[in-house]
């Protein structure tokens, strides 16, 4: 979890009166549904999102992409990427939580910002359209090299062909153990049970603390 | 180049904060000649907590400047990052994920929220 620098105290701070509030804020927790273009990525995040799905901007440079095949032939290169935000608040959960869900395209040139949102996630949810299943591959070679519990989320659009998720799960060669479920991104049910799948799946592939190592 | 004014030539956030940093506003105040884009971020705070990533998308501005703009208000105490339960078990852990105890809670508050809401059974 990151957090500001310590910094020293500020002398003029000192003097003040007025009592600071003590608060304890809620918990965050992190989803990342990951998708190509037009898979409903901002529609699932937007079914339980409590705020309209907001698109933010950020800038990723050469020097923090890695290697590229652009390196050395041109100087150093900004590109920006959006991504959505949402956010809903479990005020009725053991402890208070605010869940966070950051929606983010597809393509390669997103890894950075996805190594970012995976840190300390709960996991991700690859969102797909049976239409274009090509445009999974780069997020589900990724979420499985570096280790984060995901789940593949066959989003069913209307007139679209049903595939049987067996399918989908041949057709990316997903081991038995990663979740493959069907569901309407428009539904808050539906996204709200895919949400709840990959918590059990992410409960289930959580490293125990090992004691043997230590 | 507008953002680059926005942050008067700055890159770089001088605090470390992720997209997921929550804020909440404190009692200082900020000094003068601050942009315009930081009284909204206080009056967004104001409001309820923020993330970083909430705040660049209400301002309709790129996180890296957002995170030059709030680390100059954390400088002078009008944010404040607030004390949150601990996250994970290990707090050192860069890649540290939740806690199993957390992901229970996150369960339990899912199903609260959304009865009808079926985790779909998955063998393994």
């Amino acid at each position: 979890m990151p957090w500001p620098t310590p910094r020293p105290d500020d002398p003029a701070t000192v003097l003040r009166t007025e009592p600071r509030p003590h608060t304890v804020a809620p918990t965050v927790l992190k989803v990342v549904i990951a998708g190509g273009f037009g898979a409903g990525k901002t529609t699932a995040v937007g079914a339980v999102s409590e705020i309209t799905p907001l698109s933010t901007e950020e800038y990723l440079t050469e020097a923090s992409t890695g290697v590229d095949s652009l390196a050395g032939v041109e100087a150093k290169r900004t590109t920006t990427v959006a991504f959505d935000f949402g956010r809903l608040t479990l005020p009725d959960a053991p402890v208070p939580l605010e869940l966070f869900l950051f929606g983010t395209p597809g393509q390669d040139r997103f890894v950075d910002l996805w190594y970012d949102l995976s840190r300390s996630a709960v996991g991700a949810v690859v969102l797909l359209d049976t239409r274009r299943l090509e445009s999974s591959f780069t997020p589900v070679s990724f979420f499985e090299d570096i280790g984060l519990p995901f789940v593949v989320a066959i989003n069913e659009f209307d007139g679209a062909h049903r595939y049987h998720p067996e399918q989908v799960r041949t057709a990316l060669k997903l081991p038995a153990r990663i979740p493959v479920v069907a569901c309407d991104a428009r539904n808050p049910n539906h996204v709200a049970g895919v949400l709840l799948t990959l918590v059990d799946h992410a409960v289930k592939t959580t490293p125990t603390i090992n004691l043997q190592d230590a | 180049m507008r953002t680059y004014t926005l942050t008067r030539g700055r890159t770089t956030p001088r605090h470390l904060l992720g997209l997921e940093t929550v804020l909440e506003h404190g009692p200082g105040r900020p000094g003068p000649g601050q942009a315009e884009e930081c009284e909204r971020i206080l009056a967004l705070c104001r409001e309820r907590r923020r993330s970083v990533t909430e705040l660049a998308g209400r301002l309709c501005r790129p996180v890296t400047a957002v995170k030059i703009l709030v680390s100059d208000l954390l400088d002078a105490d009008a944010l404040v990052v607030p004390v949150t339960a601990p996250y994970a078990a290990t707090d050192t852990d860069a890649d540290a994920r939740p806690s199993p105890q957390l992901l229970a809670a996150l369960s339990a508050g899912l199903k609260r929220k959304w009865p009808d809401a079926m985790a779909h059974p998955q063998a393994g």
